[in-house]
């Protein structure tokens, strides 16, 4: 999991809404930058490290709500969760059928069909999460969430 | 889950003041889910307060080395340990009632192959009942359940450990104090 960014200058003293403005423009382009091969299948950690960035872009969201206009937090707010629900679709079966494959490799011959049947399941899920996830991303960039972030956070410096 | 509101923040007033109080009610959040959440059948109460050892740990990352004394950081491991052990349990209650269901359409899709093969006759041969289609599953689902429930023992049991380590060093104390010191520049 990729270490999250630093945010220059913060500090005990820093104003509030400066640490918001500053903190919310990291953590946005921090949580673009995951968003190139994320539907690759193979490659899972993408996946979970935008993940991860939606909680940490969630987490300096409701930290500095009080900065923030409530009328363009709230959509703004409510789309960064609907993409961390998507990215949730693709990694719950991502992280279930690695741990099935974990146990495909030590298993006998004898549990390995039921097993298989199983993980068959898992792998329709994580077809769907993707759809859902790609579906997710075109939506977002539709909407212009990156934009819309980056200029809540500029708008608190106003 | 919904997370407490947090009160009397203030955008004219500085970081720390404002991450401390809310910092503070995330603790709190997380605190009260003992004892009930030691319990081990606790599903809801075990996955919700891995929700609040979430928030707590995201708003520890994003202020603990800038804000608060020293141990905001260790803190801030503890919480990700925490969620991290409950959500390896919350793995586990959400697969087993899957492979349980799995488990379960199979019978009915076997019962279903013994009907065909009764066809309109007034009983059920016992060789009807030979190489049915599920039959080589029951090995691995059953391996697979077993496995589930021993290893959500486990892990229920070490956060148990877990929590009682954390009490023993006076986690709640400790990061309480924190919250209220300030790094020296």
């Amino acid at each position: 999991m990729a270490k999250a960014k630093e945010i220059p200058g913060l500090s005990a003293g820093l104003a509030f809404s400066e640490a918001a403005a500053r903190s919310v423009a990291v953590r946005t382009d921090e949580l673009f930058g995951h968003a190139t091969d994320v539907l690759d299948m193979d490659e899972i950690e993408g996946v979970h490290a935008m993940r991860v960035a939606t909680r940490r872009l969630r987490a300096v969201l409701e930290l500095y709500a009080p900065c923030f206009d409530r009328d363009e937090l709230r959509p703004v707010l409510r789309e960064v969760k609907a993409l961390a629900a998507a990215l949730g679709a693709r990694r719950d079966p991502d992280v279930e059928l690695a741990a099935l494959d974990a146990f495909l490799d030590v298993t006998g011959e004898a549990e390995r069909p039921g097993i298989e049947r199983f993980k068959a399941r898992a792998q329709a899920q994580q077809l769907q999460g993707n759809a859902v996830l790609a579906a997710e991303l075109q939506r977002i960039e539709d909407i212009g969430l990156h934009v819309r972030l980056l200029a809540l956070a500029e708008h608190v410096r106003r | 889950m919904k997370a407490r509101k947090v009160k009397h923040l203030d955008p004219s007033g500085t970081l720390a003041d404002n991450a401390a109080r809310l910092a503070a009610v995330r603790l709190d959040e997380l605190c009260d889910f003992v004892p009930r959440a030691l319990d081990a059948p606790a599903v809801d109460d075990l996955h919700a307060m891995r929700i609040a050892a979430k928030r707590l740990r995201y708003v520890l990352e994003a202020t603990a080395e800038p804000c608060f004394g020293a141990y905001a950081r260790h803190a801030s491991r503890h919480a990700k340990a925490l969620q991290d052990v409950l959500g390896d349990i919350h793995d586990c209650d959400v697969q087993r009632p899957r492979v349980a269901r799995l488990m379960a359409e199979q019978r009915e899709y076997d019962a279903a192959e013994l009907r065909r093969r009764a066809g309109s006759g007034d009983d059920l041969a016992p060789d009807a009942a030979a190489a049915l289609p599920g039959a080589d599953a029951w090995a691995g689902l059953e391996a697979l359940d077993a496995h589930l429930r021993v290893r959500r023992e486990l892990l229920h049991q070490h956060f148990l450990e877990l929590w009682t380590g954390l009490e023993r060093e006076g986690f709640r104390a400790r990061l309480e104090f924190a919250l209220k010191e300030r790094p020296t520049a």
